[in-house]
């Protein structure tokens, strides 16, 4: 185990340079500069800007200056908001974008899997469809748009939850539903696929002939098999959930890191584009080692080291 | 394998119990809070706005764009304030002397005036602030406001010391600056939030005292109570303010929501006291009794680059710029009531006599599709045009800049028969093509940095950042040089006067709009002053 972790660590780091380096090299091949106002700043203030933030350097200092930011964890002060470094940024956003995606992926995997078991135990009848189509709606509406809808409806009409901002429990209520519906969707649709699969298999039958409780052999016997395809694809959902995101928390002015991933790149806030990116890719290859080793759990059959001799 | 399974789960839970605990402890909080509101909401008032943002940055030398100076216009003050009419009056400097030849100013400071933290606002507080505004290390992207000061430039690019800048403290309370040139819009341009002072004390002990709610120190009418970064900032009338009796709001409550429908819909179940129209609301909205619409000073117009055929013919520049309706297109595209442009002078400036310089200088550019024509084929004849080059259109990529660059190219096919191709491109691209003399035909967007039409009219002198059409003209710029250093106000005001006319003559950029400010407001808030140059201010607003 311990070697199959250290190989993975090893991966991770050679992955996270290939991405900062690709990152790099498109962050100073596209053109633009922070410093670029419509205003139009004269040339003095711009040499000064550029100087004040080694952008006058040539590339190869600029790029070993990155990586040593990267070693260090230190990606220095954001560009855009001078009185802030990056990792304020980061540090303040995070904590924020973790608990609204935390809350949002037990709120879709909850209800999307309990929607998908429903769905496959009732197979071709009402509940089946109901449920079904309330998935399709679901993948279907984008979240920005039920967003809206929400904010109008609850908030605005019935006065039952803040419209936005992120202060309490009930600030959370409309994010927390507008983003969990699309993941809830996928995962419902994904259980009640696996779930009519596994649910033929000889073993199902033969818990059934022994006389189990229906409730037992979905728990103990389906569930379990079911859930793999699900775990599959929480590995990614889970990074990209838990690091924020754009629309939702720009609709809900939600103070997340979701944000700088977008407007770090169209401002060319060089130091925030290379934390996020760092921060996001070293995130998501955890995740995915994560589910990795949670397949271990779920199927005995998958074996993540060769045991001695073989 | 068991023990690891349960491990993990472990960890799970306590992750989302600790997610959880922090929420309940947000979520105590927000109860005190609405608690306190709600006892004392009779006596209490307090003002719910929305500022979009976080603001780049509280130090005045650094903080150069409209979030920051929402706030900071409010928590500080320079040598002048903007009055309800706009225009520069005495603040933390009682009165001031201006030298004969115009070009030194002398600040006597209020015995009165204070720092939040009770410290007397110092004449050296100025000094620093300025100093630091136009010293290189800083940065500041407003360091060129500075240049009208004498040795500002020097020091700015290098050449010269922090000492060459003419800017000295005699005493504890009077200033001294000298100018480069006379400049009669000095009062103006040290209103702007780049000039507020320093607390020279508290920024030597902590340099980074603007970065956070305790450490910051204000002169202004309001002081910063909270400052949730990212989530909102709450600022309280500042009991040492030597006019504290003015300000009648006890609070402002800032919120950050970057998104003008949600602003609105928080508007609407009243946790903001006023709001912008959503874009697409405006035909509902716009002609509503609760709606404000205030000028502000600023251009909407297309440049022409001079150095890409077919432009370098002025006639067919104007057959162009004639060939476009501007009352049509804030009729029916923009929809926000800006007033179309004919000039390119914003309304809301009057020179000495009185006189608004719209007024004075009139229609320049007019709608006239038939001299448009007319025009258009005298320029292709004298260029030996059997065939007008092909034009394109550029702008940078967003909905409202489409829906009028389409516009344009409706009117250039219907009332010129030519047709000209749309490209529209990301920001900063744009932004660097355009500074590169590389479009032919692009967008732009001018905002007012202080209240004197020369801050417009000198982008189109030779060489200036602000150009971009490759137009030079020798008598402009000496205009434009004179209309920066003449000391009779009156002449100063002619030659603008004349700028501006040569201008439309030459025509190297055509307007379509001024800009203007629209909010919503809740029946029960008045004095919320908004002025052209963009800086808002607070101090007279009250809420009943």
């Amino acid at each position: 185990m311990l070697r199959y972790i250290l190989k993975r660590f090893a991966m991770m780091v050679i992955t996270i340079w290939i991405i900062v380096t690709l990152t790099f090299i498109l962050m100073v091949s596209i053109p633009g500069s922070p410093f670029n106002e419509e205003r139009g700043t004269n040339e003095t203030v711009q040499a000064n800007l550029e100087a004040h933030y080694n952008l006058d350097e040539p590339y190869y200092i600029q790029y070993l200056l990155y990586l040593k930011s990267i070693v260090t964890f230190d990606f220095g002060p954001s560009i855009k908001q001078p009185t802030e470094t990056v990792n304020d940024l980061l540090g303040r956003g995070f904590p924020v974008s973790f608990e609204l995606g935390i809350v949002t992926i037990i709120v879709a995997v909850i209800s999307g899997i309990i929607l998908g078991i429903m769905a496959a135990l009732r197979h071709n009848k009402l509940i089946d469809y109901a449920a079904m189509s309330f998935a399709v709606l679901g993948i279907s509406i984008p979240n920005f748009v039920l967003a809206t809808l929400l904010i109008q409806q609850l908030a605005v009409n019935l006065q039952l939850f803040p419209p936005a901002t992120w202060s309490s429990p009930a600030h959370m209520v409309l994010p927390v539903i507008a983003l969990a519906t699309g993941p809830m969707a996928i995962i419902a649709r994904l259980t009640r696929s696996t779930m009519l699969e596994v649910l033929t298999q000889d073993y199902i039958k033969m818990a059934r002939a022994k006389g189990l409780t229906p409730w037992k052999i979905v728990v103990k016997h389906a569930l379990k098999n079911a859930l793999m395809p699900v775990v599959t694809i929480l590995g990614t959902l889970l990074a990209s959930i838990l690091t924020g995101t754009f629309v939702i928390e720009k609709i809900f002015a939600i103070p997340g890191m979701g944000k700088y991933f977008v407007e770090s790149i169209n401002q060319r806030d060089y130091p925030v584009i290379m934390g996020t990116t760092v921060f996001y890719s070293a995130f998501l290859i955890f995740m995915l080692f994560l589910v990795d080793i949670a397949y271990g759990f779920l199927d005995p059959r998958i074996k993540l080291h060769k045991k001695g001799g073989e | 394998m068991k023990k690891w399974l349960l491990l993990f789960l472990a960890a799970l839970t306590f992750t989302v119990l600790a997610a959880c605990t922090a929420n309940k402890d947000a979520g105590k909080k927000q109860d005190d809070d609405s608690g306190t509101k709600g006892e004392a909401a009779s006596e209490e008032k307090v003002l719910l706005m929305n500022n979009g943002e976080e603001p780049s940055s509280l130090n005045p030398p650094e903080g150069f764009d409209s979030v920051s100076w929402n706030v900071l216009n409010n928590l500080m003050e320079g040598m002048t304030r903007l009055g309800k009419d706009d225009k520069p009056e005495a603040a933390t400097a009682e009165s001031w002397d201006v030298s004969e030849d115009g070009k030194t100013y002398t600040f006597h400071i209020r015995e009165d005036a204070n720092w939040s933290n009770g410290d007397p606002v110092s004449a050296g507080d100025f000094e620093f602030a300025w100093k630091q505004l136009l010293d290189p290390e800083t940065g500041s992207p407003a360091a060129f406001l500075g240049y009208f000061i004498e040795g500002g430039e020097a020091f700015n690019n290098g050449e010269g010391s922090a000492d060459d800048v003419m800017v000295t403290a005699k005493d504890d309370k009077t200033l001294e600056v000298t100018l480069k040139a006379p400049t009669g819009f000095f009062l103006h341009v040290i209103s702007n939030p780049a000039f507020f002072p320093v607390n020279e004390k508290v920024a030597k002990e902590n340099p980074e005292w603007y970065a956070d709610a305790d450490s910051f120190v204000a002169n202004g009418p309001f002081k910063m109570e909270t400052w949730e970064h990212d989530s909102k900032i709450v600022m309280v009338k500042n009991d040492q303010y030597w006019d504290k009796d003015t300000v009648k709001l006890d609070k402002v409550d800032w919120a950050m929501v970057p998104q003008t429908n949600t602003e609105y819909q928080m508007f609407q179940s009243n946790e903001l006291d006023m709001t912008e129209i959503p874009s697409d609301m405006a035909d509902q909205l716009i002609d509503g009794d609760d709606v404000v619409i205030e000028d502000q000073a600023g251009l909407y117009f297309y440049r022409f680059n001079v150095e890409k055929e077919p432009f370098q013919n002025v006639k067919i520049r104007k057959a162009f710029a004639m060939a476009v309706d501007q009352n049509k297109i804030v009729d029916f595209v923009t929809k926000n009531k800006e007033e179309a442009a004919h000039g390119f002078v914003s309304p809301g400036f009057t020179d000495p006599s009185g006189t608004d310089f719209r007024e004075a200088n009139g229609d320049l550019v007019t709608f006239d599709p038939e001299k448009a024509k007319q025009l258009l084929k005298e320029g292709m004849e004298e260029e030996g045009y059997d065939k007008l080059p092909p034009v394109t259109l550029t702008y940078s990529t967003d909905e409202a800049h489409k829906a009028i660059a389409e516009t344009l190219q409706n009117m250039f096919s219907e009332n010129l028969g030519v047709d000209v191709t749309l490209e529209n491109t990301e920001w900063n691209v744009f932004s660097e093509d355009q500074k590169a003399l590389k479009l032919q035909l692009s967008r732009s967007t001018f905002l007012f940095d202080y209240g004197d039409p020369v801050n417009f009219l000198e982008s189109f002198i030779t060489g200036s950042t602000m150009n971009r059409t490759g137009w030079s003209n020798e008598e402009y710029d000496k205009l434009i040089e004179k209309a920066k250093t003449e000391t009779d106000q009156q002449k100063r005001w002619d030659y603008m006067y004349e700028a501006e006319k040569l201008l439309a003559e030459e025509m190297p950029i055509f307007p379509i709009h001024y800009y203007n400010q629209v909010y919503i407001y809740k029946d029960n808030i008045s004095g919320v002053v908004r002025h052209p140059v963009g800086y808002l201010e607070l101090k007279w607003a009250d809420k009943e």
